[in-house]
């Protein structure tokens, strides 16, 4: 991960000359303005033909691929093609690559935190173009998931895969000592209580099963800050105005990682390291009792693990600030405007395709993604995976009772990647006790400005 | 009658043995974890071996990819990598060993300076090079980029360096050309050296896995490391399946790299007694 973040940071600086040329953003103005005439004409026949790129490996792939037969098979204009171009950092590499000389498909699937990197390219036809154009309904779409990729309120790309954060908990070890599995931990100080309490040694000493074991990833203490109510970048986290600093650097930001490294002082939180995957390892294996993760990996532990699994509310403050919520991640899909007119209005067709609730619900069943649209909750195969999984329900209702605003809309800037990098590598030097956290958040704040900054002036609107 | 082992000889048997147990570990576990499900992998402590041995992971990799093609492609290319370097290279060398002109240091540190230059900066002109050439989707495209080797070129020169001047005055008397010259004596000489640029050349072709990506767009023209990409899970890793994926693609280099040890001990020692 760590390298291919660097090679993406790379790319990034290599190319934010080529962005910078590539013409400025994507119609800056106001709220209310209608957006379509961006988009081609109602009139234009769709294309016979257009490329996806996605970066979805596995299982989700199989599952991406179905969506596309059933599209291709729905109707004679036009045939989609999906390919499968690595991670979604070796994705937005080669997307940058293909740009500088014209090859990027009509369709591409970029991460979450890819989005203001997008718009800044100025070779993106906003999702709210085509929606404003066709007074396309978005009533019935997730409002913390759509939210997320809007930009001054102007939806940007079409939100595809869609999770959150939440806790998971092993009932077994719960029950053994003597925890109610109802009723998982909410805040800082119950969640430490509580791995105190599922913390074990054997008679050696040796801890061998911890109570808490999250892995040392950017996005989890990205949700932290949000539970938290605060920003992570101001500007409205980046999200009214171009962000122009890192702002976490405050109370909120302190109380976490106080908390994470009293935890690990204390003996009952577990460290893998900067490594989701040792991570969701260490809880299969019941080496820690709970941890924090993507709702996407739920099936994979509900598959994996030889304990019943449990699913709680994210962690948050004792005083569980009422702005506080999570945020989503995943990725979206955007329109290329370097494509003609007539593979961007196919390529708007698929997308409507990929809205629809039966689409969105045999999505959810096969990859454990949310729904994009309330309604796919209604459809036969997400009632099946409910059933299946009613953990899975945690993570909904989690997401629909976060308040929304700009903390749990999530920070937007064009350098996240590397903000996330750093903030890991932050984390890990207070984890470390290299650092004491007032000065870790102070340092990794200068050097990401100083980032945000060169960003900035390569791209300027 | 068997003499038995001497302490000495003993001690560095045992030592080799550790070694090549640790060096070798890895391979070893990726093995015995492609024969293991999904929790059995997930149990703590890691078990080194598999409790009920199958082969679903392996028939899992052959569902879910085609990697008979991939092989077969990323084989195509490695050679044709291969072949273009040792033809390359062994001339390059060959005019920077024998051949006295102006400027041979020069352009000598020239070239060997382009071993400083980071593969990603040269890859956004390559592509764009492979792109107008219409070499997207491509063998060509895949291999030709690579058919010169700086590393390869001074390898093959400090061992075409180690041949006596002598002879190739000899063979100036006798009118060889300087091709003859090159085909006959030089090649057989340092074929060693040459072996080692071409397995040096073949696996790093191989096992590359950011350009196969950037320049191909069907799943006809990816490459093995392509392939194995496609079997991670971007929330849950299956292990199981990763390990049978990378042994299918580990096996035929390995039994190439036995086969092509042979050739280089007998290169080696080809020539060795007469002197």
């Amino acid at each position: 991960m760590e390298g291919t973040m660097r090679k993406f940071a790379a790319f990034a600086l290599a190319l934010s000359v080529v962005a910078a040329c590539g013409g400025g953003g994507t119609g800056g103005g106001g709220g209310t303005t209608d957006e379509s005439a961006q988009a081609p004409g109602k009139d234009v026949k769709p294309a016979a033909k257009i490329v996806w790129w996605h970066a979805m490996s596995g299982v989700n792939g199989d599952a991406l691929n179905k969506i596309v037969d059933g599209f291709n098979k729905s109707q004679s204009n036009t045939k989609v093609e999906a390919v499968f171009q690595g991670t979604y950092d070796d994705l937005l590499a080669k997307l940058n690559t293909a740009l500088a000389s014209n090859a990027a498909p009509a369709l591409v699937q970029v991460y979450d935190i890819g989005q203001r990197y997008m718009y800044d390219s100025g070779q993106v036809v906003p999702m709210q173009a085509f929606i404003d154009r066709d007074k396309f309904d978005t009533a019935d779409f997730e409002p913390a998931v759509i939210n997320y990729y809007k930009y001054q309120d102007k939806l940007q790309s079409m939100p595809f895969n869609a999770s959150s954060a939440i806790l998971y908990f092993n009932k077994d070890a719960f029950k053994e000592v003597g925890l109610d599995p109802t009723k998982p931990p909410q805040t800082f100080t119950e969640v430490a209580d509580a791995a105190k309490k599922l913390t074990k040694k054997d008679a050696s000493g040796q801890t061998v099963r911890f109570g808490f074991g999250p892995s040392i990833y950017g996005w989890l203490f990205e949700q932290l800050l949000a539970t938290s109510a605060s920003p992570y970048a101001d500007n409205g986290n980046g999200r009214d105005n171009r962000a122009t600093k890192v702002v976490y650097n405050n109370a909120q930001g302190k109380a976490i990682l106080d908390w994470w490294k009293a935890g690990l002082d204390g003996g009952y939180f577990y460290n893998p390291g900067i490594d989701n995957n040792g991570a969701a390892n260490a809880f299969d294996a019941g080496k820690s009792a709970m941890y924090i993760e993507s709702t996407a990996r739920l099936r994979g532990h509900i598959n994996t693990a030889k304990f019943e699994v449990g699913t709680g509310l994210y962690p948050r403050p004792d005083a569980k600030p009422k702005d506080g919520g999570n945020i989503i991640g995943g990725a979206s899909l955007y329109i290329m405007k370097s494509r003609p007119v007539d593979e961007q209005q196919a390529a708007w067709e698929f997308v409507k395709y990929a809205m629809t609730p039966a689409v969105q619900a045999q999505w959810q069943a096969d990859t454990g993604y949310y729904p994009i649209r309330k309604s796919a909750y209604n459809e036969g195969p997400s009632k099946d995976w409910s059933t299946k999984y009613p953990q899975f329900l945690t993570a909904i209702n989690e997401i629909r009772d976060s308040p929304q605003n700009r903390f749990t809309n999530g920070a937007v800037l064009g350098v996240m990647p590397q903000a996330r990098a750093r903030t890991q590598k932050m984390i890990e030097s207070v984890l470390l006790g290299k650092e004491t956290s007032q000065a870790a958040l102070d340092s990794a704040v200068t050097e990401m400005n100083t980032q945000i900054d060169s960003y900035n002036k390569a791209n300027k609107p | 009658m068997r003499r038995p082992l001497r302490p000495r000889t003993a001690g560095a048997y045992a030592l080799l043995g550790v070694t090549a147990v640790l060096i070798a570990f890895p391979l070893l576990l990726a093995l015995s974890y492609s024969f293991m499900g999904a929790s059995e992998i997930a149990t703590f402590p890691p078990p080194l071996f598999p409790k009920a041995p199958n082969l679903d992971n392996y028939a899992a990799v052959l569902a879910s990819i085609p990697i008979g093609r991939y092989l077969l492609n990323s084989f195509i290319v490695s050679t044709a990598v291969v072949i273009g370097q040792l033809l390359t290279a062994s001339f390059a060398a060959y005019a920077f060993a024998f051949l006295v002109f102006r400027g041979r240091n020069l352009l000598f540190f020239v070239f060997l300076s382009t071993l400083m230059i980071p593969w990603e900066a040269t890859i956004i002109p390559n592509y764009m090079t492979i792109r107008s050439l219409g070499w997207l989707d491509s063998y060509q495209g895949l291999a030709v980029p690579f058919m010169a080797t700086a590393f390869g070129t001074f390898l093959l020169r400090q061992a075409f360096l180690q041949i006596p001047r002598e002879l190739w005055d000899s063979a100036r008397i006798d009118g060889a050309s300087s091709l003859r010259f090159l085909r006959t004596m030089v090649i057989p000489l340092a074929r060693p050296a040459l072996g080692t640029v071409a397995i040096y050349g073949f696996l790093s072709t191989y096992n590359q896995y950011f350009w196969p990506l950037l320049i191909t767009n069907q799943t006809l023209m990816r490459t093995t490391q392509v392939g194995i990409a496609q079997l991670r899970d971007e929330e849950t890793l299956r292990w199981g399946l990763i390990m049978a994926g990378v042994i299918m693609v580990a096996v035929p280099t390995l039994a190439l790299l036995v086969l092509g040890q042979r050739q280089l001990i007998r290169g080696l020692t080809a020539g060795a007694v007469k002197g």
